[in-house]
């Protein structure tokens, strides 16, 4: 660069270091390469076809069918993959590595194989697919398939998130709280939860998206799904699926204006939580945990 | 009014092994252990806050054993090293938090009353990151007081803190003192911001105590070199060292009147050149300015004295390299290694 002392300061001077606009480069680059495919889903279906797609009562109940069975797995992350993660977190015990890398390991199955081993497990005929009727959850062509399938892909990410909040909280912070008249309980619940919480919901975010985006698992044990179980709507089968019936069947536009119908509704779920979290239903923000 | 006191208390952290400790204490009184990184400071701290498990010895409150107690039941003020904020409470919850848990209906009162106290009202709204480092300190001690505890430990107070801070600090401490309700144990590796403030010393080191006592006891009687150096004598000999020198006379006087382990006396004044005769002659190595005056190096006899020198003297003082004249008052002198001195434990 050639500005002396005396000139004007360059566009460099002015705008910065050129790392900040290297970062542009590379960061728009990724942005880009999310928003093109997205982009011709959604132009590719004219918004009246995307309109009829949302009026359609087949694809409302498919919507319907993912959003319910997602849900289940949310929270059966929730109750399951929070205390998971805080046990890893909070208590050193001699194999923890090990089962740290085994939690992540249904993320790196190919997720056909993932049905495969569920059907393998709970073969029909077999004594466990006999007492997984008796107790009313049967799995195959039934919604508990569907969310059994997206628990096993899908709650390791709030394993890992919550293992890396709570192992995020200062341990003295909780030593304060404990001599201050908290017992482990309360600790927990007045300190180290509210701290782990922000990292916590954005497991759950990722938990929930790999949830809903789950197809191989699915088709393998339950392609459709028949009423029975919390599901009371028509025979139907989750969202991903119904766009690969359609996109095997030719339907292309129809596929895309499914795609694009069930893209709005994720985004705007996005959307809420994060604006949620500005609001205030996270007890801190970002800046309070770093002077 | 509670008593504690600590009998031969130990306790293990990995491989790090401390103890015994034995400590009594009365109420107002401010107790500062001392001691480098490492010394097991910390440690001590969190085993009496019940943090570590003490596998020999005793606490006592009032008499009764309060060793198996878990944290929530000592009624401790515990101030953890970088303070322990919560930092999603605003300060006056954070002030507020004991007296929440105790379910208290006159909790956020008590809390403001506090934080009047301490003059940091103003700040009730506030999220700790938001505050200045004395800021801190304060919402620290008017929450650990907010539990009403019996007993206050501190690590490291002056941590972190620029100097007007910490002088406020020391204001606060003196507070705290004449209220005269709990005992004060601090924790900190700057004994002369501990002298400041408390009444009785302990000197860790490597996890065992090196020196129990008052300030007189510790900066009159240091019972070893260690002990010496730390709480601020510049000037340390070790026997073995001033023996290998006891051709030199000057070592030989030195060795004279070393104790086992040898000897340390604080910065001699320089004699000015003209007029006064020191006894010992040496050769300036270094001078440098300080408020006290000129710290001036001089080396004796093969030893390097740390000397002082008062700024009017200054234009008489030699240039490095120029030769002066110093005595060493025999009163000054202090034995090292006499363990039947009372700071021995």
């Amino acid at each position: 660069m050639s500005d002396g002392g005396a000139g004007p300061p360059s566009w460099w001077r002015r705008h910065g270091p050129p790392w900040i606009v290297l970062q542009l480069i590379l960061g728009g680059s990724l942005l880009l390469l999310f928003a093109l495919p997205i982009y011709a889903l959604f132009t590719y279906a004219p918004p009246s076809v995307i309109w009829q797609a949302a009026t359609n009562s087949v694809v409302d109940a498919a919507v319907y069918l993912t959003l319910l069975a997602s849900g289940v797995a949310v929270l059966a992350a929730v109750i399951f993959a929070v205390p998971l993660g805080y046990l890893l977190a909070r208590h050193p015990f001699r194999g923890r590595s090990i089962v740290e890398s085994f939690v992540a390991l249904p993320v790196a199955v190919p997720h056909l194989l993932v049905g495969l081993g569920l059907f393998f497990l709970v073969l029909p005929g077999s004594p466990l697919y006999r007492f997984t009727n008796e107790i009313g959850l049967p799995i195959y062509y039934t919604i508990w398939g569907v969310i059994l399938v997206m628990v096993f892909v899908s709650a390791p990410y709030t394993v890992l998130a919550a293992d890396l909040s709570f192992r995020a909280v200062d341990e003295r912070v909780l030593e304060a709280a404990r001599s201050l008249g908290a017992g482990p309980a309360n600790a927990f619940l007045t300190v180290t939860f509210p701290l782990a919480l922000r990292g916590i919901v954005a497991g759950l975010l990722l938990t929930w998206a790999r949830a809903v985006s789950e197809i191989g698992g699915i088709l393998i044990i339950a392609w459709y799904v028949y009423p029975g179980g919390i599901y009371t709507g028509p025979t139907s089968s989750a969202i991903s699926v119904l766009v690969y019936n359609l996109f095997q069947q030719g339907d292309l536009t129809d596929a895309a204006a499914v795609s694009s119908f069930f893209l709005l509704i994720a985004f705007a779920i996005f959307l809420a939580v994060r604006i949620g979290e500005r609001s205030g239903w996270v007890p801190w923000r970002r800046g309070d945990l770093t002077p | 009014m509670t008593r504690w006191s600590v009998e031969g208390l130990e306790s293990d952290l990995d491989h790090f092994h401390l103890g015994p400790v034995d400590l009594s204490l009365d109420p107002g009184k401010v107790v500062a252990v001392l001691g480098p990184s490492g010394a097991g400071k910390t440690t001590l701290l969190r085993t009496l806050a019940g943090f570590l498990r003490a596998h020999e010895g005793r606490i006592l409150r009032d008499g009764a054993d309060i060793t198996p107690l878990a944290p929530q039941h000592r009624r401790l003020g515990y101030v953890p090293q970088g303070l322990g904020l919560f930092p999603h409470l605003t300060v006056l919850r954070n002030v507020s938090y004991p007296l929440d848990l105790a379910g208290r209906r006159d909790a956020k009162w008590q809390a403001m009353r506090l934080l009047e106290r301490f003059g940091i009202s103003a700040l009730a709204s506030r999220r700790p990151a938001r505050l200045s480092g004395g800021e801190q300190q304060r919402v620290a001690l008017a929450r650990a007081l907010a539990a009403e505890p019996e007993l206050v430990l501190w690590d490291e107070p002056w941590q972190a803190l620029d100097l007007e801070a910490r002088h406020e600090l020391g204001v606060v401490i003196e507070e705290l003192k004449s209220d005269a309700r709990a005992p004060v144990i601090l924790v900190t590796h700057d004994p002369t911001l501990a002298f400041s403030v408390a009444d009785e010393f302990v000197v860790l080191r490597g996890g065992a105590v090196q020196h129990r006592g008052d300030a007189a006891s510790l900066l009159d009687q240091p019972r070893d070199a260690f002990t010496a150096r730390f709480v601020g004598y510049e000037n340390v000999f070790a026997r073995t060292a001033l023996a290998a020198a006891a051709g030199e006379e000057f070592a030989a006087w030195l060795l004279a009147h070393s104790g086992p382990e040898g000897i340390a006396f604080p910065r001699p004044v320089l004699a000015p050149e003209t007029g006064s005769v020191g006894r010992w002659s040496g050769t300036v190595r270094s001078v440098h300015p300080t408020p006290e005056g000129l710290a001036v190096s001089v080396r004796v006899g093969g030893q390097d004295i740390s000397a002082r020198a008062s700024w009017t003297d200054g234009r008489r003082v030699p240039s490095v390299g120029g030769l002066t004249r110093l005595d060493v008052d025999e009163k000054s002198l202090r034995p090292l290694g006499n363990a039947a001195g009372p700071g021995a434990t």
